[in-house]
């Protein structure tokens, strides 16, 4: 292979290597443990799919250019080149995860696979082979930062609108999307749509809270596409405006990766201690339905609930309880999936894979798990706390036929409010 | 045969030591230099606590318990052969120094039996541990992921295994403990030298193929995925960072 590329290729794991990597590469037992835990190998059988075999294509070129006795015996670790065979298997098998870490929860030396394969992600990025539609978003959403003021008008105006809806459900004239207020305590980032926003907004009014809308998405594809820059960069843009206005506290909606690239991987792309206060929107509103802010009545969501817990909010984010407690709060009528919490099923739809519809078949098929655990739950209503997640269960849910509603959890907790206003639909 | 005996049994044994612990340490040296992850990789439940961590890393350690839970079958294989490698390991401190107190109890002959049923088992178990690795790993569904390396250490470890119980089934009742101390011991004060029993008793081309195999392992120990042994502390330890 051209030894320029070899160069660059190596020399991105050499900048990438750190003690858990270089562990990771160095311990793994290839026991195979972690085969059952991955939703996408447990689906399709496709080895290329197992999770510590993801993991040996970069520990292939790591024996070779990192250790002595790979350089001298490769055989005995079928060590080689990052060559055109190896970056076209570490693509499909590095785009397609979805970050779960199911695997590293099972492993018996907890190694993180997806951390191994966000090297696999710089090391495609390097040699050109990084997801185009990834790419293009997270570029998207840089410019939009760059670029602010020519977007501002139509952000303002689009939030005048969801302003009407929020009057309309909370049946008071006075509610508000407050738009840039300064000295505002919290600064909400929501995701594209006014869905995310809307739920938001009518319980921040009811709560009396002084907040204020960002002007950017929390969504992060920079992250997904696994350049750090780009991530930074995508994340800056609502660090910067909490910093204008004078913020205490940011919340972050109802996706998962939005809170974890907040609450976990900010700090160490900035180099810099994160300045303010980091919520999901989930936390804010238990809060505010156990401080008796909110009045939520059980009774007015009918139908047996049940709750997926998105691996970047849960299993990876630590958000176990919060979620459900504000499920429990609106319904007696809850049922948990089974296994749940730090063992919940990934549904097969995060990491970006549902933007990348070369992935359409595994994505689905990936599923399978998640539909038989909705299924063994008799549920009617879903709650889900992650825009990825939804998405992927809609589709399942038409798939196979599941009859169910698929809920974002603020939606439920509005349908939950005694309200003047009208009842809005879900979503 | 003694000839045989010098090159496995003793000089191997030096040479094995040296490339051993410094390969052990030169491991731990890289690790230790390397940077440590700018993210923290921790998962959830996570202990607040250090106490907590700490008690969670010897569990996730030593028992492993999401791993059982998800494929108990491998499991209870894996957990019975590092038991019984623990056990193994112990056993043989008595190259080093008898037990305290346990022969006065058992007596001599007590002690004999004692030994032989605890390494017996142990044996056993380590013997079916490695048969079954080498099974899972050339007939299951992903043997592809098996690289010549995995090979390589079970073959390795199939050789120390077997010819250890070898040692223990055919010459457990012929040639005792004290034996083997007299000849360790020797290597230990640096003044090597092959006890006659030994030579007289046979068990000479056990000894000398089980130390072959062992000389073989632990040399290549540091070099290979066995560094799990320390490693796993550390990666586990992350889980709750
Ligand atoms: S469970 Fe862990 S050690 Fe075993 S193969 Fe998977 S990543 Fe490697
Ligand atoms: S992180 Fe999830 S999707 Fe990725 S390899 Fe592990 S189990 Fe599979």
């Amino acid at each position: 292979m051209d030894s320029t590329q070899l160069t660059t290729l190596t020399g991105v794991i050499d900048k990438k290597m750190n003690r858990q990597l270089k562990q990771y590469m160095d311990i793994c037992a290839r026991c195979a443990i972690c085969k059952d835990a991955c939703h996408q190998y447990v689906g399709t059988g496709d080895f290329k799919y197992l999770p510590a075999r993801r993991a040996e294509l970069i520990r292939q070129i790591y024996k070779k250019y990192f250790t002595k006795t790979g350089e001298f015996v490769p055989a005995l670790y079928e060590a080689r080149d990052p060559d055109e065979n190896l970056l076209d298997e570490l693509y499909d098998s590095t785009y397609a995860c979805t970050g779960c870490r199911r695997c590293m929860y099972y492993c018996p030396f907890s190694i993180d696979t997806a951390w191994i394969l966000s090297v696999a992600k710089a090391i495609l990025i390097a040699a050109g082979k990084g997801n185009e539609m990834l790419g293009q978003l997270a570029d998207a959403a840089i410019f939009k930062g760059d670029n602010a003021e020519m977007f501002n008008d139509v952000m303002v105006s689009g939030f005048e609108d969801i302003q009407e809806e929020v009057r309309a459900i909370t049946g008071n004239p006075n509610s508000r999307v407050p738009v840039n207020k300064e000295g505002a305590d919290i600064l909400y980032v929501a995701l594209a749509g006014a869905h995310s926003i809307r739920p938001a907004a009518v319980i921040f009014e009811e709560a009396g809270e002084n907040w204020t809308i960002s002007m950017f998405e929390a969504a992060n594809y920079g992250f997904f596409y696994g350049d750090v820059e780009k991530a930074r960069l995508i994340t800056k843009r609502y660090i910067d405006e909490a910093k204008r206005l004078g913020v205490k506290e940011i919340v972050v909606p109802e996706c998962g990766h939005a809170y974890r690239v907040a609450e976990f991987f900010y700090e160490a792309w900035s180099k810099e201690p994160m300045p303010f206060k980091i919520s999901h929107i989930l936390e804010k509103v238990d809060q505010y339905i156990k401080a008796g802010r909110i009045t939520v009545d059980k009774g007015l969501i009918e139908g047996k609930v049940t709750y997926h817990d998105p691996c970047q909010l849960g299993r990876n984010g630590g958000k176990f309880e919060e979620p459900r407690d504000i499920v429990k709060a609106v319904t007696d009528n809850f049922v948990d999936l089974t296994p749940n919490r730090a063992e919940q099923w990934c549904c097969g739809g995060g990491g970006g894979i549902v933007a990348m519809e070369e992935f359409k078949d595994v994505r689905l098929a990936s599923g399978i798990k998640k539909v038989e655990q909705l299924k063994a739950s008799g549920a009617s209503v879903l709650a889900c706390p992650c825009e990825n997640c939804r998405l992927q269960i809609e589709e399942l849910n038409e798939i196979h036929e599941l009859g169910l509603q698929v809920w974002q959890v603020i939606d439920l907790v509005v349908a939950a409010m005694p309200l003047k206003g009208t009842k809005p639909t879900h979503a | 045969m003694e000839t045989y005996l010098w090159i496995t049994s003793v000089w191997g044994i030096y040479l094995t030591a040296i490339v051993f612990f410094g390969g052990m340490a030169w491991r731990i040296y890289q690790w230790a230099t390397t940077p440590k992850s700018p993210v923290r990789l921790g998962m959830f439940p996570k202990p607040k606590s250090g106490a907590g961590r700490f008690g969670k890393l010897l569990a996730d350690t030593f028992i492993a318990p999401q791993s059982a839970k998800i494929e108990p079958t491998m499991w209870i294989f894996a957990m019975a052969f590092h038991v019984a490698a623990l056990g193994a390991f112990v056993g043989h401190l008595r190259l080093i120094h008898e037990f305290p107190f346990l022969p006065e109890w058992l007596g001599e002959a007590g002690m004999n039996t004692f030994a032989a049923w605890s390494g017996s088992i142990a044996g056993i178990l380590m013997l079916v541990g490695v048969l079954f690795w080498i099974v899972r790993r050339t007939f299951g569904p992903y043997k592809s992921l098996s690289v010549p390396e995995d090979y390589l250490l079970l073959f390795l470890l199939l050789g120390v295994v077997a010819m250890g119980d070898h040692m223990r089934f055919v010459y457990g009742g012929v040639v005792h403990a004290a034996t083997y101390r007299e000849w360790f011991l020797s290597l230990m004060t640096f003044k090597p030298e092959i006890p006659a029993e030994l030579l007289a008793s046979n068990v000479g081309v056990s000894l000398g193929t089980h130390m072959l195999f062992t000389d073989l392992l632990l040399m290549y120990f540091p070099f290979s995925k066995l560094v799990h042994a320390i490693g796993a502390f550390s990666s586990n330890l992350v889980r709750s960072e």
